[in-house]
């Protein structure tokens, strides 16, 4: 029963993230004032590009096609480390916070040769930019995951959520909110979102991650964007695993299991809406503040990392 | 059996520049020195592994055949070095074959012969040795053999100073090494280990502070822990590339081995400070190491930085164990131990996979400059993807072994949070977030060797004419390219016998178990990620080739694509001031302002070490002996009044002592 809900929320987490990419467009959309695209349409494009023919640039080895493998099969892999409906995951258990944050280093890295193997500017400017962000975001999240740990006395992303589960929602630590200041300011930048990057142009000022992109088509930007959309759910749902995991099923009734989902993706509702009330109040930062942005989420890890030994 | 193999592999060793020697004239004999040479280091790796895996001990005393005592005794620690040395040995000689024989002429290649085995006998020497003087005399050699293989490549004035910069530092070291030997002589009856280990468990507290700290200064030179850094950057890239394949992954693994020999066997441990500077310069070495990496194009330069920065990984993990140590947390000193021992040998292998590859690019493009070279994985599928794999180990992806050492150094830090002292309890966890920003930028570092050097474009001509290199050289990278994978998917392998090293030494109970759950998680997960990478790979994709969109001009060159020095810009603006580059525009005008007949730009990074810190001292020293020259005038009646003056003064001392 544990395994097939365990398989089950892995994969609704990688179903469900196009339909999360469709829901920030439409509340950005609304903040906006625009009636905005349908819901479903990330999955009609997802479809069109599969049914396309890959283009692959005269200049790329075997490794530009490969890559977006490479990326979708590292973070499938990250998505079953991620307690979403009961405090237990596929690989939760045995699969720890540093195992998660270098499974998404996997395919950050093949991403970034990607985009080199084009042989033009484009890609080599989007993975020398993400090569900068990455590089400074990852202490970061990484002492944001650990200040969590500590105070749960556990590093398994499973462990980490079933004792948050267990603590009186009101029990709040000060650590708990400046690894949140971290955290979320560190899943802007891993996702690539305003005001770090915006997801909806390749053009010159935020050329990050749509330029490392730019050759690529058909089913290898498929596997790419899903890759993307299932990497900005699952940094959404460790969020609400770490912080705000209450209403999960702590025991395998009906009732509880469907209720489950439900309070789920109501969460994941709220943050989409957040993330979209980010993006359409906040310009693009010059690429030259990003490192300040990412100073501050690391001087944010930094307290609450201290804050666990100070406060004990 | 075990003690016939490894005597063997001694003499065989130490007999082979005779071979050579003998060797020379006939024509067919000519691969017999070579063959030897990887029949013994194969030896040594089963003797090693053996004694690794089994903890048998196994000695070789030779004090009859020298003055003083000279015994080699292998224990667990001494084996895992000696399977380090001897498991990179071989495949570099494999890959020297044919290297050597394409790269050098006739008496070159013998020098090179004569020379390998000889370095290598020192390395096995220095970590086997049982007594102060077997170890300084292969400490000693180490230096002086690669000073000899060094200068096979060429003799010319960059490279001499080079050399003798290494020379310098190396004797430097060395003199502090030799110190911390003789420091424990007030105490120990002799200069053996045994002895030694006794001494130190009497020694009052000051004398063992001026072993540690005359040790860690000594092993550090060797290591290159900054700011003792110098000599590396300016020494192995200059070497043949097997030969700093060698000095990268192997030799400064030595200097790992001393300290680790002196402070957690012999000191067995100290005051907390001793951790927190070892962690402090561990976590400098490690970041100046990969941000100097980061502006570099000369291949084996970049590689040579990297080195320095995996020192650093390593006395992270090493500082770690020495704060649990004097946390009274002996099991977690004992997995922080088994990490740096693990990211010893995951660098040894990776890193001389990566220099092996380095080597192969410069066999076929003859140039090591990474600006040149450009759509080479097209061009050298084989290498290409090997050297992959080396860079994927390196910056520590899942599925490679350097993840497993990093995870384990990461896990000991978390760990520290559990203990009561309140700054082990911050400064620990904190670390984490320094590794953390090492691996960051070591993964734009590799990002950039491998993007600039083998994805996109050809940049030069040779790049574009490179073919694949010879089968031989190939099987030795894709044999260190497969124990890097197997360490990876399969850590217990070698993480198992390395705890019971780690207990042995530290007298510790068993490992806690969350120090060691990654490597029952790896096996599945991979299995997890691989299924899914060949599931994916093998589904059907139309294909079409066709030109890189470039926004509507005819074509694209290769002068178009992303520097090297452009991909590194942003972030070597963000650290602007680790590199205070020294920038100089000069402008020659045919009017001012505006009409600039040529301009010159040039930007240099200066080596604020070399300024600030060697600078004075060396002129100080140059000025003293500017000035101690007065004395010697040439003049013969002057040297006989000095010689009067002596007598003199000796008597007058004579006669009131």
């Amino acid at each position: 029963m544990n395994l097939a809900i365990d398989l089950m929320q892995a994969f609704l987490l990688i179903a469900v993230a196009p339909l999360v990419s469709g829901v920030v467009a439409r509340c950005k959309a609304r903040v906006q004032n625009r009636r905005g695209a349908s819901l479903w349409r990330p999955y009609a494009e997802l479809l069109k590009l599969f049914c396309k023919e890959d283009l692959v640039p005269d200049t790329a080895s075997a490794l530009f096609r490969f890559a977006p493998a490479i990326l979708f099969a590292a973070t499938v892999t990250a998505a079953a480390f991620i307690p979403v409906l009961h405090p237990a995951a596929l690989f939760g258990v045995s699969g720890d916070i540093i195992f998660l944050v270098y499974l998404l280093a996997i395919g950050r890295f093949f991403l970034m040769l990607g985009a080199m193997d084009g042989g033009s500017s484009f890609g080599g400017m989007g993975a020398s930019r993400e090569a900068l962000v990455s590089a400074l975001a990852e202490a970061p999240l990484l002492l944001a995951l650990i200040s969590v740990a500590i105070l749960t006395h556990t590093v398994s992303v499973s462990g980490i959520v079933t004792t948050t589960l267990q603590q009186n929602p009101f029990h709040l630590s000060a650590v708990y909110a400046f690894a949140l200041g971290a955290l979320v300011l560190v899943a802007l930048a891993e996702a690539g979102r305003i005001p770090v990057d915006n997801p909806a142009t390749h053009l010159e000022l935020t050329m990050i991650h749509e330029a490392m992109v730019l050759e690529y088509s058909g089913p290898s930007l498929a596997l790419i964007e899903w890759a993307s959309a299932i990497k900005l759910t699952l940094i959404m749902a460790l969020l609400i695993g770490l912080f705000a995991p209450w209403g999960m099923a702590t025991n395998a009734s009906i009732t509880v299991l469907l209720f489950a989902p439900l309070l789920f993706f109501f969460k994941l509702v709220v943050l989409a809406a957040t993330i979209a009330i980010i993006e359409c109040s906040m310009a693009k930062l010059r690429m030259y503040l990003v490192p300040d942005f990412l100073g501050m989420a690391s001087a944010l890890a930094i307290l609450a990392v201290s804050f666990t030994a100070l406060m004990r | 059996m075990m003690q016939i193999v490894f005597n063997s592999f001694f003499s065989v060793l130490l007999m082979l520049p005779a071979v050579t020697l003998l060797c020379r004239r006939s024509q067919r004999m000519r691969s017999l020195p070579s063959m030897l040479l990887l029949v013994a280091l194969l030896a040594g790796t089963l003797v090693a592994a053996v004694s690794f895996w089994q903890g048998n001990g196994l000695a070789l005393d030779l004090s009859w055949a020298v003055p003083f005592p000279f015994v080699i005794t292998v224990d667990r620690l001494s084996a895992l070095f000696l399977l380090l040395i001897c498991a990179v040995g071989a495949p570099v000689t494999l890959f020297s074959t044919s290297y050597i024989e394409r790269h050098y002429s006739a008496a070159k290649a013998d020098w090179l012969w004569r020379l390998l085995p000889l370095f290598l006998l020192s390395m096995a020497l220095v970590v086997t040795a049982s007594t102060a003087f077997a170890f300084l005399c292969g400490w000693e050699l180490m230096t002086l053999f690669t000073a000899g293989l060094i200068l096979i490549d060429g003799d010319s004035e960059g490279r001499r100073h080079n050399i003798f910069i290494y020379l310098l530092m190396m004797h430097a070291g060395a003199a502090a090494v030799i110190a911390s030997f003789f420091l424990f002589l007030p105490h120990a009856s002799a200069l053996d280990y045994t002895s030694m280990r006794a001494a130190a468990a009497v020694m009052p507290a000051g004398l063992r502070t001026a072993i540690f700290l005359l040790s860690f200064v000594g092993f550090g030179t060797k290591a290159g822990v900054v700011p003792f850094h110098l000599w590396l950057p300016k020494a192995h890239p200059i070497a043949p590339s097997p030969v700093s394949a060698l000095m990268s992954a192997v030799m400064l693994k030595t200097a790992i081995y001393g300290f680790v020999r002196f402070t957690f066997d012999f000191l067995g441990g100290g005051p907390a400070w001793w951790g927190y500077l070892v962690l402090l310069v561990g976590a400098a070495t490690g970041l100046l190491g990969i941000l100097y990496a980061l502006t570099e194009h000369d291949m084996k330069r970049l590689l040579a930085y990297s080195s320095v920065e995996n020192i650093g990984i390593i006395y992270l993990a090493l500082g770690a164990a020495l704060v649990f140590m004097a946390n009274n947390a002996p099991a977690w000193a004992a997995a922080a131990l088994v990490a740096a021992l693990l990211h010893a040998l995951n660098h040894a292998l990776f890193k001389s996979l990566l220099f092996l590859g380095a080597g192969a690019i410069s066999d076929v493009t003859h140039t090591i400059d990474i600006e040149l070279m450009g759509g080479l994985l097209k061009r050298m599928r084989v290498t290409g993807t090997l050297f992959l794999i080396g860079c994927c180990a390196i910056i520590g992806l899942p599925l490679l072994n350097g993840f497993v050492s990093e995870w384990m150094i990461f896990r000991s830090f978390i760990a520290a949070s559990e203990l009561p002292g309140l700054s082990c309890a911050v400064i620990l966890p904190l670390m984490a977030g320094v590794l953390a920003l090492i691996g960051g930028i070591a993964v734009a570092v590799f990002a950039k060797l491998y993007g600039v050097a083998f994805l996109g474009r050809a940049r030069s001509l040779q790049a574009e004419q490179a073919t694949e290199v010879q089968k031989s050289m190939q099987a030795a990278m894709a044999l260190l390219a497969a124990a890097c994978l197997m360490i990876g998917i399969l850590p217990g392998l070698v993480v198992t016998p390395m705890t019971v090293l780690a207990s042995e030494l530290l007298h510790s109970p068993a490992l806690p178990e969350a120090a060691l759950s990654v490597t029952r998680a790896l096996p599945l997960i991979a299995a997890c990620v691989a299924g899914l990478i060949v599931a994916l790979a093998s589904f059907r994709r139309i294909k079409r080739i066709t030109a890189t969109w470039a926004c509507g001009l005819p074509a694209l060159t290769s002068r178009m694509q992303y520097s090297s020095a452009a991909f590194s810009k942003p972030l070597r603006r963000v650290f602007a001031r680790v590199y205070k580059a020294e920038r100089t525009v000069d402008v020659q005008y045919t009017h001012q302002p505006y009409f600039a007949k040529s301009i010159v730009y040039r930007s240099v990074r200066t080596t604020s070490f070399e300024k600030s810190l060697y600078r004075p001292g060396v002129d100080a020293i140059v000025n003293m002996a500017q000035r101690l020259r007065k004395l010697q005038t040439g003049n013969m009646q002057v040297y006989l009044l000095y010689i009067f003056l002596a007598l003199i003064a000796l008597l007058i001392w004579m006669r009131f002592a």
